[in-house]
């Protein structure tokens, strides 16, 4: 577990971060104040019926905090990249050496598609923070993903495109300590999941992944499970298995969805917060703030032992 | 006269859907069955081999190993029943058992990267088996649970489809593994 106090290296560096983000900060808030300035002064103006040079003398702070804000942007992006690369970074040092953050990287999109936990292509995808190490004999890693669909709706003026979510939190994935060849899918129970599944059952299916009726009655009222080889979702949930994912589901706000695939195992966590962000307006120096990411970071490392991944005993290593 | 036809071509349908989702059960059930036998041949496969290796490690083992051998050419011969099959193999897994604990007292096998090998593909396909049983039970309830309700239970009395029991493990599996048991014997 970190302990900021005593870590003298990360104390420097959150040191030297400090004297930065307190630059960025306050260049942030003269901006803002300025840009305010502006804005106050065009209002007036155009309400006092006078425009034209009571406008002209609005636009200049605004100009002007448009230049500093732009100006400052690099600086905050290396900031960032700072924060990430050097805090995060020795964070995940003090859990397990094998671990690392790229901030630049992720899970790319044709890698979330074949996950199959999602029926639905992304038409925006954004990745970042991918982090990625071992536990054990198990190599692991996980990154931010944010990947969206889009509508067009009719209106007066023309079309208009909506932006839906089809997932947003942290994608998992896990070298598996099982050999399988087909895929397996646990999706939070719904309605319509309940609705399909009956159907596939009692009448016909359609593609080849056939719902799997599971013994577990806790397990199946959590998640549907559809598989391409009854026997095959079988041996990778286990009894213990499936208690062990019960267990790990009962952690985390929203269901969880997974997937057994290319012999890995990928666990969906849907979130709404953005992790490992460095704070502009809050201090370094008080470490509360890195509390939701040690947590998240500690989640997914210790999963590989909650799912017990590294036993590996059934011919895989 | 037209609705009378639609209700009866409807009828008619939903009869074909039952009767195919019926037979469709009824051959999921043979089906994770014969998963079940590919599964313990794979396992009895696995026996001359492991016979092989721990021989040349060990002089003591011979009773067990002779045991071990000869149910599984009982197991493999052409003439031996589902059931006795799996009985066959639940006295397989045990005489296993027994023999990978004895092993630990010789370091040099239990060393052995070809012998690793083995138990590891042993307990794979210890694992394999408990997965395709649970498929079967799965399979075989849910024919069962088709054929006793309605509609499903008019067409079986009509086919007389009977109902099927699930594997039940056998005795010694569902006792908790004691160590001390395991190291008195």
């Amino acid at each position: 577990m970190l302990n900021l106090e005593s870590n003298t290296a990360l104390q420097n560096v959150l040191a030297t971060l400090e004297v930065e983000r307190q630059k960025i900060a306050s260049t942030q808030k003269k901006g803002y104040i300025f840009l305010a300035l502006g804005i106050i002064i065009i209002i007036a103006s155009f309400s006092l019926n006078f425009p034209v040079p009571a406008a002209i003398a609005g636009l200049i702070p605004a100009i002007y905090a448009g230049i500093i804000l732009y100006q400052i942007a690099d600086e905050l992006k290396a900031y960032k990249e700072a924060f990430k690369i050097n805090v995060i970074g020795t964070a995940l040092k003090s859990l397990d050496q094998s671990l690392v953050i790229e901030p630049y990287k992720g899970i790319l999109d044709y890698e979330f598609e074949s996950t199959q936990i999602f029926s639905q292509s992304p038409d925006r995808y954004n990745t970042e923070d991918l982090v990625s190490g071992h536990a054990g004999k198990t190599a692991f890693y996980f990154a931010e993903v944010h990947a969206e669909y889009k509508t067009e709706v009719q209106t007066k003026n023309g079309t208009r495109t909506e932006w839906h979510d089809i997932f947003k939190g942290i994608l998992f994935a896990a070298d598996f300590n099982k050999n399988f060849n087909g895929v397996t899918i646990l999706k939070p129970k719904d309605l319509l999941g309940t609705m399909s599944a009956w159907f596939s059952k009692n009448l016909f299916s359609f593609g080849d992944n056939d719902f799997v009726t599971l013994e577990n009655a806790e397990f199946s009222k959590t998640f549907i499970t559809h598989a391409t080889d009854q026997v095959e979702a079988r041996y990778i949930l286990t009894p213990a298995m499936m208690e062990r994912i019960l267990a790990l589901n009962k952690n985390t706000k929203s269901t969880v969805s997974l997937s057994f695939i290319n012999s890995r195992m990928y666990i969906a966590f849907p979130l709404s917060r953005n992790y490992f962000e460095a704070p502009v307006f809050k201090t370094l120096l008080n470490p509360d703030f890195l509390d939701q990411d040690i947590t998240v970071i500690n989640f997914m490392y210790n999963i590989i032992q909650e799912l017990d991944l590294n036993t590996r005993i059934w011919g895989k290593n | 006269m037209v609705i009378a036809l639609v209700v009866i071509g409807l009828l008619l349908l939903i009869g074909i859907f039952f009767y195919n989702g019926l037979i469709g059960k009824k051959n999921q059930v043979t089906n994770a069955f014969s998963a079940i036998d590919v599964m313990l041949k794979k396992r009895f496969d696995l026996i001359p081999n492991l016979v092989e290796v721990v021989k040349q490690y060990t002089n003591y083992e011979q009773g067990t190993l002779s045991k071990i051998v000869e149910l599984r050419s009982k197991a493999i011969s052409g003439n031996t029943s589902d059931a006795e099959k799996a009985l066959i193999d639940t006295q397989l897994s045990s005489s296993v058992k027994g023999l990978m604990v004895n092993i630990e007292q010789y370091p040099d096998l239990k060393a052995n990267s070809n012998f690793i090998n083995l138990q590891s593909t042993w307990t794979e396909s210890e694992e394999q088996i408990a997965a395709a049983r649970r498929t079967y039970n799965a399979a075989v309830t849910d024919y069962n649970n088709a054929i006793m309700m309605f509609p499903g239970s008019m067409f079986a009395g009509m086919l007389n489809f009977q109902p099927i029991t699930v594997l039940t493990t056998a005795e010694e599996e569902r006792k908790n593994i004691s160590a001390k048991e395991l190291f008195n014997n």
